[in-house]
């Protein structure tokens, strides 16, 4: 049993707020793992219809002129090849930070796609444009306290990864 | 008797499968995170429940089956979702999730344990 001396002890307390901390990280991470889950559900093959609508809004409302060319003159003409590229990589997004694998690589990949979105809808009618701030720094804040490591697998991988000599674990190290 | 951490892993993957029955009961069509319907209502609960008995008794190969089951079930979703038949009843985050759970599983199956009194 606990005593009222103990219960009040700084590190008692140190380690209630560290598993506050833990826990906090660890819903982030998953928080920002369903939004790449949910809004790969809406990017449907064959014809991605909904997410053609959302890519040409980088045309219609540009928000960075070079971007905007390369979506008119690169990506709508091959539409289907990043259409699949997209679902792909936000799939991945969404499975990989769920688990906390590799999470700080996939933390700079979302930053990279997030990115990417702000740059084709920001300037879109009813759009707000603090919801894509807030998107890159979500994931700003997944990198930077490597989220994998608080109830993810990146916690239970990394002494395995770090017991091997192998490059990959090194790698590993070094992404989560 | 003192699991690893890998098996607790399996096991957490493993309710994660199950409770993510959750999704289904969802009713929005706009906001309903993951589409867990049709044959999904079974397989994720199943291969689930045999994940955390794998990680329960220790049995990496059982672990391994249930996320080769997993990554297979993801890729047969990725194939039929928005075409029919979609066995599944499944779309992008059903693939999503299928994968996750079987990517995980596949990790911590194939992960190097300590050697017995080691």
């Amino acid at each position: 049993m606990t005593s009222t001396a103990e219960r009040a002890s700084p590190q008692t307390q140190k380690s209630r707020d560290s598993l506050a901390t833990r826990v906090g990280l660890a819903v982030l991470r998953v928080g920002v793992a369903v939004l790449w889950i949910e809004n790969a559900g809406w990017k449907t093959p064959p014809d991605f219809s909904s997410l053609r609508r959302y890519t040409s809004e980088a045309v219609e409302h540009p928000v960075v002129p070079p971007f905007t060319w390369v979506v008119e003159q690169i990506v709508l003409p091959n539409f289907t090849f990043f259409a699949w590229v997209t679902l792909l990589v936000e799939a991945s997004l969404g499975a990989f930070l769920l688990i906390g694998l590799a999470t700080r690589l996939w933390a700079l990949l979302g930053i990279g796609q997030s990115l990417a979105i702000t740059m084709s809808v920001m300037n879109a009618p009813n759009e707000w444009e603090w919801s894509f701030y807030l998107m890159i720094l979500a994931h700003v804040a997944v990198f930077a306290t490597a989220a994998g490591r608080c109830f993810g697998l990146d916690e239970v991988m990394r002494p395995i990864w770090r017991a091997s000599d192998s490059r990959l674990s090194r790698l590993l190290l070094r992404l989560s | 008797m003192t699991r690893q951490p890998i098996d607790r892993a399996a096991m957490a993957l493993g309710v994660a499968g199950v409770v993510s029955l959750g999704f289904s009961l969802t009713t929005s069509s706009n906001n309903n995170f993951v589409l867990v319907e049709g044959l999904g209502l079974l397989v994720f609960p199943v291969l689930g429940a045999v994940a955390v008995v794998g990680g329960a008794i220790g049995q990496r190969g059982v672990v391994l089956a249930a996320g080769a089951a997993y990554v297979a079930a993801a890729l047969i979703q990725l194939a039929q979702f928005g075409r029919s038949p979609n066995w599944l009843d499944g779309n992008g985050s059903t693939f999503a999730l299928l994968l996750s759970l079987g990517i995980g599983l596949l990790v911590v199956g194939f992960a190097p344990r300590p050697a017995p009194g080691g």
